[in-house]
């Protein structure tokens, strides 16, 4: 017993694994990170399931490096990690409307553009966006609009509508997603206003809308994805609000499994890939971001995900069934006249609680 | 005469079993089963498990996993069980006190704990990065972490296991002439094992299925099973951690027979 306990001391006093830090340089524009860069490792955050191990094995062979791939379920459970300051990652993959946030909070480098010459594939569209004016920080990684999904063996829409939601009749099955601003945004769009609106009285009528959206009987609740994938699958609902992508991997198993985006226009969100600014590698991490800007690399990422890629270049390498689906490639014109909105931060404040407020009554119901 | 049960009570005893056990055998049919998603049965396959095996990741966390509750458990129970027997033997100044300090790692939600235990791991690498010395957050500070909510459950279990005897036992081995070691390990330890072994078993299973405080604490690449499937949720969980489950539901039953065997009293037949 005294000797177990000993053993556990001495065990616990000689673990940590000790080395001199790499002196740190004199602040400049880009800060030197603390953490110890070997240039052989990388370590990127991303979502699950959301890159093709086959390209990021090319990639540990083509440079002679390892890459540790470590997954997250949410932005916020991403942002905590970061935020308390305890793993050395090179890279993460956040929403476009995440990106200001961790700017500010002091958790992104600015990207070095010489280093990044494959950005010049990325569609114009995808550039300069309005969450990171100039691609300061993040460069566009794989973006999927949020679509109405059903299965045709059980109920084929007679158009795709937020109306089948949101309107008066009752009698369709629908799951919507887990998710403050998607579904937020959703009831927006359908009333005709922006899915980021501040407009306190548009909120009110959306609040309103949702109420009685929830208390229908053919509501069956909140999904992050798989769920409502799994039921469409096993056709026990009609409807689905579910993120494209997450939709379209299910069509390997069923063809009657589709997804549309609804007429009033949508919702929309780019994940990034940002270099963090503790990141021991920033070198390697660069160098990745300029591989997954490759043509090819990006459509074998997409062909993967089943998300679209804002990669101009590679869209003629895409799965031919990619190529045509719609809801994976929303007209152009929707991204100007105000359609497909991306879902932007929203400034603190007022608006921001309301949102809260709205989810959290949703949720308690 | 023993009393027979009412039917009424052995029904809704089989239905609190279904109730628990159900779900599991429904992870376990569907690691069989021949389809991707898992909404639909699609025929029989064993390939999940040919799936599972070639995942180093897996392997990786498995191994991970079982060293951190393995050694944690060691650890904590020692030091748990030195608490207990502290609390419940010797009154001293801040007993009251350590006695609230035990709880609250009990009472306060994960997330405080995985994101307090981060911020505390930080500030000590900033004090160590400027005395020249640095070390990344991974297997060492999993353990630190989970130790430290584990001595809570096993000193408490300790404690009231011990919280009906006296000092009468003990002292009574004293005066037939038993030395404080003696006594110690031929009255109170024996009396005290079976809380030992109770607690040692929860802080086993509770260092095994942490999600919140391990994916806080555990730095970059250093992955645990729960940290694994829990961050694979958005995208929807593959069928080989359905295989994955099944193992170690086959391998805690065998676990248990095991145990139940080697550790059941040796009756002598009259």
């Amino acid at each position: 017993m005294k000797r177990g306990a000993l053993l556990g001391l001495l065990l616990l006093t000689a673990c940590y694994r000790v080395e001199k830090p790499v002196p740190a340089e004199a602040a400049s524009a880009n800060p030197a990170p603390v953490a110890r860069g070997d240039g052989k490792t990388l370590r990127v955050f991303i979502w699950s399931e959301y890159i093709d191990p086959e390209i990021v094995a090319a990639f540990e062979k083509e440079n002679g490096v390892r890459v540790i791939l470590d997954t997250y379920e949410s932005n916020e459970a991403m942002l905590a990690k970061l935020q308390g300051g305890g793993a050395q990652y090179d890279l993460a993959v956040p929403s476009n409307y995440v990106v200001q946030t961790m700017a500010r909070a002091g958790l992104l480098q600015p990207l070095d553009k010489s280093r990044l010459p494959n950005l010049k594939n990325v569609g114009t569209g995808f550039l300069s966006a309005g969450y990171d004016p100039g691609n300061r920080y993040s460069v566009p990684y794989q973006y999927a609009a949020t679509g109405l999904a059903f299965n045709k063996s059980r109920y084929t829409p007679p158009r795709v509508s937020w109306e089948l939601i949101f309107g008066p009749q009752d009698t369709l099955r629908f799951i919507l997603l887990d998710d403050p601003r998607e579904v937020v945004g959703a009831a927006l769009k359908y009333l005709g206003f922006s899915a980021n609106t501040t407009d306190v009285s548009q909120l009110r009528a959306a609040r309103d809308l949702l109420r009685r959206t929830v208390a229908k009987r053919g509501f069956q609740g909140f999904d992050g994805g798989p769920g409502t994938r799994n039921k469409l699958l096993a056709r026990q609902i009609d409807l689905g609000q579910i993120y494209v992508g997450d939709l379209l991997i299910a069509t390997e198993e069923d063809e009657n499994v589709q997804v549309a985006l609804p007429q009033e226009g949508t919702t929309i969100s780019m994940d990034t890939l940002v270099v963090l600014r503790r990141s021991p590698n920033p070198e390697l991490a660069h160098r990745f971001i300029d591989y997954v800007l490759r043509p090819e690399v990006g459509a074998a990422i997409s062909n993967y995900t089943y998300y679209a890629t804002p990669n101009a270049a590679a869209q003629e390498l895409l799965d031919d069934f990619l190529k045509e689906v719609p809801a994976l490639n929303p007209p152009a014109e929707w991204l100007k006249n105000g359609k497909l909105d991306f879902i932007d931060e929203l400034p603190a404040g007022r608006p921001q609680r309301l949102y809260d407020r709205i989810w959290t009554e949703l949720k308690s119901r | 005469m023993t009393r027979r049960t009412h039917p009424a009570l052995s029904v809704w005893a089989w239905l609190v079993y279904a109730f628990l056990y159900l779900p599991i055998l429904v992870v376990i049919v569907f690691s069989f089963n021949d389809s991707r998603f898992g909404a639909t049965w699609a025929g029989f396959t064993t390939k999940w498990y040919g799936v599972l095996f070639a995942r180093a990741d897996v392997r990786e966390a498995v191994v991970n996993t079982l060293s951190i509750a393995v050694l944690s458990t060691l650890v904590s129970t020692v030091l748990g069980t030195l608490v207990g027997l502290g609390l419940w033997r010797y009154s001293f100044k801040f007993r009251t006190g350590l006695s609230f300090l035990l709880v609250l790692p009990i009472v306060v939600p994960d997330v405080v704990m995985g994101v307090s235990l981060l911020m505390f791991y930080s500030f000590v690498r900033l004090g160590l990065e400027r005395a020249g010395w640095t070390f990344d957050n991974g297997f060492w500070t999993v353990l630190l972490a989970h130790i430290t909510f584990q001595i809570s459950y096993v000193a408490l279990t300790v404690r009231s296991r011990l919280a009906g005897y006296g000092r009468e036992l003990e002292e009574a081995a004293r005066d037939l002439g038993a030395s404080s070691l003696k006594s110690f390990l031929y009255v109170v330890l024996p009396l005290a094992t079976p809380g030992v072994l109770a607690g040692a078993l929860l802080a086993f299973t509770l260092s095994l299925d942490d999600f919140v405080v391990t994916y806080f604490t555990s730095g970059s690449g250093f992955r645990t099973l729960p940290v694994l499937i829990y961050t694979n949720v958005k995208r929807g969980v593959t069928p080989d951690i359905n295989a994955l489950s099944a193992l170690l539901v086959l391998v805690t039953v065998v676990a248990i027979i095991a145990a139940n065997a080697l550790l059941r009293p040796r009756r002598s037949r009259a």
